[in-house]
Parts: C-alpha cells; structure tokens; sequence
C-alpha cells in the first residue's frame, strides 16, 4: 500500500493553498516546493549518480536570467522563456559535465564545478549593460494568463504553477530511479570501472544525466524570475544557494526520493521561523549542519528515529488499510 | 611596457605569495587526509583578526601579534579536527561528509566572527609603511615582508617535512596509512597536526594580507576558491605543486590585468583552470588523477 504515503502528502499539498489564506504562508510554501524541487534535481547527480557538484546555483541562475531578460528585452513569453532558460542551463550543464568525466574523486569535481559556477556570477555581474550587475534586474513581466487563471493577483496560481513543476520533477526521478538509466546511474555511483567492465557506457550516461539535472534547475530558475521579479547575480548565482541545496539533500538523506523534499521543507521552514532568532540563525544553521554529520551521516530519512517512526505508521497504516479492505 | 611588465609581474608574486601559503595548506590536508576542508578561508579570517586584536587592543608589536595569530588559530584547528573531523575518518560516505561537516564549520565560524566583531571592517595599520625601490618598482614595505615572510616559511616548512621526524611521518601517511600504522606512527595525531598546520599556514596568511585588505567575516571565501584552484592547478596533494600554481596564479592574474578590466581578473584564473582540467585533469604538476 505504498500509494497511500505518496497520496495523502500530495492531498495535503495539493489543498494547502486553500485551508490557508495568509500569503506569508502561501509564500514560504511556495519556496518549499521551489527548493525540493531543486534539491531534486540535484539530487540526481549527487545522490543517484555520486558526482557531488558545487555549482547548481549556475544551472538555476541561468535559467532565471534567461528567462527574464528574454522577456524583458524580446518580449518572449515567460512561458516559452521558462523552456528556453531550461536549455540553456542544459547547454551550459554539458560544458560542465564534459570536464567532469575524467574526473572522479568528489572534491576535484566539486571544485571543478564551483569554479564554473563562479564564472558565470562574475560575468553575469560584469556585463551591467545586460544584466545591470548587482543593481539587479528588474521589471520582469509575470506569466501571463493561463486561459482563465490570472498570474497578477495573489500566489495561489503561483503556488501551483510550481507545484506541478514540483511533481514533474520529483516524477522524473522515480522513473529515473526505476528505469535502466538508474540501474547505470546506480552502478556508476557504486563503481565507475565496473560499471564500465559491465558495458556502461560511462560518459554517455554522466552527460545525459548532467543535462537532465540541469535542464530542470534552469526550468525552476525561471520559475524563480517571473515570481520574484527582481535577480541579482549574487542572490542567483552566488554560492549561499549552493549550500542551502547541500544542506537540504544532506540533512534530508541523499540518494533517496524523499530525502530532498523532506530536507528543502526543514531547511526552508527552519531559515524562515529562525528569523526570531535574528543575528543567531547562521550560527545555529553551521551548527545543524555539523551535528547532522556527525549523528546522521546518512541523513534524516534513513536515521534510525525516522525508522522507527515510520516502522509504528506503518503498522497502524495497516490497521487502518487492512480494516477497510476486510470490511 | 618593459617597467609595467615588470611591475605586474612583482605584484603577482607578492599576491602569489598568499595563494601559495593558502593553496599549501589546502593541499597538506588533501595529501594526508585525502579530504577538502572548506573552513580553510576561515582560519584565514580567524588569523586576520587574532592579529587585529593583538595589535590594536593588547598593543602587540607585529611581529609577536602575526606569532601569537598563527599559533591561537594553530590550536583552534587542531581542536576542530579532533572533536568534529575525526569522528568522521573512515565512516561511510567519507568522500562527502568532510566536504560537508567543514562547510558547517566554515558558516559558522563566519557568523560567530560577524556576532562577536561586527560586520564593521577592521583596518590594521602597515607593518612597514615605507617604500622601497627594487629594480626600478616601487613597492610598499608591507608588500616585500609578504614575499620575503611567505618564501621563508615554506622553505623553512620544505625543510620540515624532508628532515624531521615529524615531517617524515606526516608524508608516511599521505603516501600509505597502513603501512604508516604499521611502522608505529599514531595517525590520529598526525592527523590533528596536519590540521594544526594547515591552520596555521593560512593563518599567517591572514595575518600578512590584514593591512592590506581590511579584516572582516567574509574575507575567507575568495581566498578559499582562489586556493581551491591553486590546489587543483598544481595536482591535489602535491605540495609543490600548489605553491608553484599559487605564485604562477598570481603572476597570471596580474598580467590579465593589462589587457583586461580588473573585474575580469577572478574570471581569467577561473578559466585558466577550468581549461587546465579539461586538458590535464592531474593538475600541472600532479602525478595522479583522483
């Protein structure tokens, strides 16, 4: 009865916006799905494939710049902009991975990948006379409207505009996870050279993974632009991002389907409510993050409190299941 | 041109210098520990203002202030390492958690310092405030004591390692842990010294750079990517090898200088490097792909 933990998540989701009314909160939430979203996508490189890059903010920042300035200076719609801008992140996320195929061990791609990353900020920020630089971009359209629903009042149909990109993403990589390219993404992650002795083709799959990843962070990046309205390099591009994604998919457990939706809604939840906490909230995030390492390496969704939890959910799921069936 | 040339390629060294103590300390710890400490611009920051303190509040001469800087934050890395970095070693997933768990540290050291000093930047007075003329340049005094600091401290560091005994351990391990363990070396200390040194290496850094760009909070993360890329440049683990990047960075940067805008100079070196992995993965002067 495994649809019944995915349903009922997805029910509470899916109602959300209209049991709440406060903005606040359609907002916060808005960024929660945003950022699993995200997590995800890079999830499929770090946690389903084992290459743990440290330069997805380029992929999404791309994407959002794109996006925007399409509209901005050609009028494109930002419907057609958010796919152009996905592209775009693609392109740039094959002349990441090109270099990243020889290497292997998790730092030099790490690094590898932040020095592009930094690239693309430096340069985003240098050309003001496109991007305006750290004077940021505004003056970005919203959507415009889908048939009947309106993108200028409210966030409601911004909250499921990302809750589709949302579950497109997160479906995408279940049917990754269960299709032969997880089994070669799997097998790269265990061993590259016996994946390559078994007949995997090893850069074919690490490129093609590398543009699914980043295809989807540049979609979500521009969902990001036609929602904020306003994009600085350092607040797109810049590294802060990066570590939020590490955080998230790390504390939430990398690897695993839910690990990085879990983790984007603690992490995102936590930034927000820590605000009371003011000047401590960094400190106390740097804290987490360390404590999490040393206690749960694997993460959350595999700690052995969450086992247990969900070993008790589970038994009393199959009461409840077990007694409408019998009836 | 030949004077401007010249003057470049001066100042490279001198920024060089800073790299190449970074990029060092960055690749002792890869070397032994085979593992990336992102927290390594915040003993940079750290040594800026444990000589900041030391000058301007204890009223130390700064020379004893740069001593005092390196040697406190020597301890305070060797405290992290054996409290946070070593309950780590050897569990799974070792290849990232340390890239994680030095993240963490690295915020939080950042914000500690942004509670505890203020976000105000510090300025530190020049530890030599005249100018000397070398080969027709004129150079600050600060600037010289740099160069001259920083290649007296990595000779002295080569001297180290190739003729102690803990020098000799210290690469024992790099090279094979077992078999160092088995010749009767205690790893874990090694470990935590390797730390220690590391440490202090960009420590001194910080302390050296402080009165040329003031201190403050986040002065550790440029230096941080720029000593990632000197790692990498010159072959992670090869100490050697990430000096001569530094100082070739350094050199490299300030020529780009010439023709380019000065906003364009981080985006040079980070192209530079990227063109070197695509080309020679191993770094210039690495022996091993990892």
């Amino acid at each position: 009865m495994k649809w019944f933990s995915v349903l009922i998540p997805l029910i509470i989701l899916g109602g959300l916006p209209v049991l709440v009314q406060d903005p606040y909160i359609i907002h916060i939430l808005i960024l929660c799905l945003m950022f699993a979203a995200l997590a995800q996508s890079w999830n499929l490189l770090v946690g389903f494939t084992g290459i743990f890059t440290f330069g997805h903010q380029a992929f999404f920042g791309i994407g959002a710049y794109f996006s925007a300035i399409l509209a901005i200076r050609l009028g494109i719609s930002p419907w057609l902009g958010l796919v152009i801008g996905g592209f775009a992140a693609s392109l740039l996320g094959i002349v990441v991975g090109i270099p990243c195929l020889r290497l292997r061990a998790a730092p030099y791609i790490a690094i590898a990948t932040l020095g592009l990353a930094e690239i693309s900020r430096i340069v985003a920020q240098n050309l003001v006379n496109i991007t305006r630089g750290e004077m940021g971009l505004s003056g970005i359209p919203e959507f415009p409207p889908l048939g009947p629903i309106s993108f200028l009042e409210g966030r409601v149909p911004y909250y499921y505009l990302i809750f589709i990109l949302f579950l497109l993403t997160t479906a995408l990589a279940f049917w990754i996870a269960k299709s032969p390219l997880g089994l070669a993404l799997a097998s790269i992650r265990e061993s590259q050279d016996a994946a390559e002795s078994i007949g995997v083709n090893v850069p074919r799959v690490k490129i093609i993974i590398f543009t699914i990843s980043s295809f989807l962070a540049g979609l979500i990046g521009g969902f990001y632009a036609h929602y904020i309205l306003i994009l600085t390099p350092s607040s797109v591009l810049g590294v802060p991002i990066m570590i939020e994604l590490v955080a998230m998919v790390l504390i939430g457990g990398m690897g695993t389907l839910m690990g990085p939706i879990v983790g984007a809604f603690l992490v995102t939840l936590m930034t927000e409510y820590l605000r009371v906490v003011g000047e401590y909230r960094l400190l106390i995030y740097g804290a987490i993050l360390v404590i999490t390492m040393i206690y749960m390496p694997s993460g959350l969704i595999t700690s052995p409190i969450i086992r247990r939890i969900s070993l008790i959910t589970g038994f009393l799921r199959r009461i409840v299941v077990g007694g409408m069936s019998s009836s | 041109m030949i004077y401007q040339l010249l003057e470049q390629i001066i100042s490279g060294l001198i920024s060089g210098a800073s790299y190449a103590l970074v990029g060092a300390g960055l690749s002792l710890i890869w070397g032994t520990l085979k593992m990336i400490n992102f927290a390594h611009g915040e003993f940079y920051m750290l040594g800026g203002y444990a000589l900041f303190l030391g000058g301007s509040v204890f009223g130390l001469h700064p020379a004893l202030a740069a001593l005092a800087a390196v040697l406190v934050v020597m301890v305070i890395s060797c405290v992290t390492e054996k409290s946070l970095i070593s309950s780590l070693l050897d569990k799974p997933g070792w290849d990232v958690s340390p890239f994680v768990i030095t993240l963490g540290i690295s915020i939080f050291l950042q914000n500690l310092a942004l509670k505890v000093w203020g976000e105000r930047f510090r300025n530190v007075p020049y530890f030599d405030s005249s100018i000397y003329e070398v080969l027709g340049v004129r150079i600050s005094g600060q600037r010289l004591i740099i160069l001259a600091v920083a290649l007296i401290v990595i000779a002295v560091f080569m001297i180290f390692l190739k003729k102690t005994r803990m020098g000799w351990s210290l690469k024992a391990t790099a090279q094979d842990r077992e078999a160092a363990t088995l010749v009767g070396i205690d790893i874990k200390s090694i470990y935590m010294w390797t730390f220690g040194l590391s440490g202090a290496l960009a420590a001194l850094a910080g302390a050296m750079l402080a009165p040329i760009y003031s201190v403050n909070p986040w002065m550790g993360i440029p230096l941080l990517i720029k000593g990632f890329v000197v790692c990498v440049l010159g072959g992670l683990g090869s100490l050697e090898g990430a000096i001569l990047a530094g100082f070739a960075l350094g050199i490299a940067e300030n020529l780009g200088v010439m023709f380019w805008t000065s906003e364009w100079k981080d985006v040079i070196s980070y192209s530079l490097f990227v063109i070197v992995l695509w080309v020679r993965p191993s770094g210039l002067f690495g022996e091993k792909e990892w």
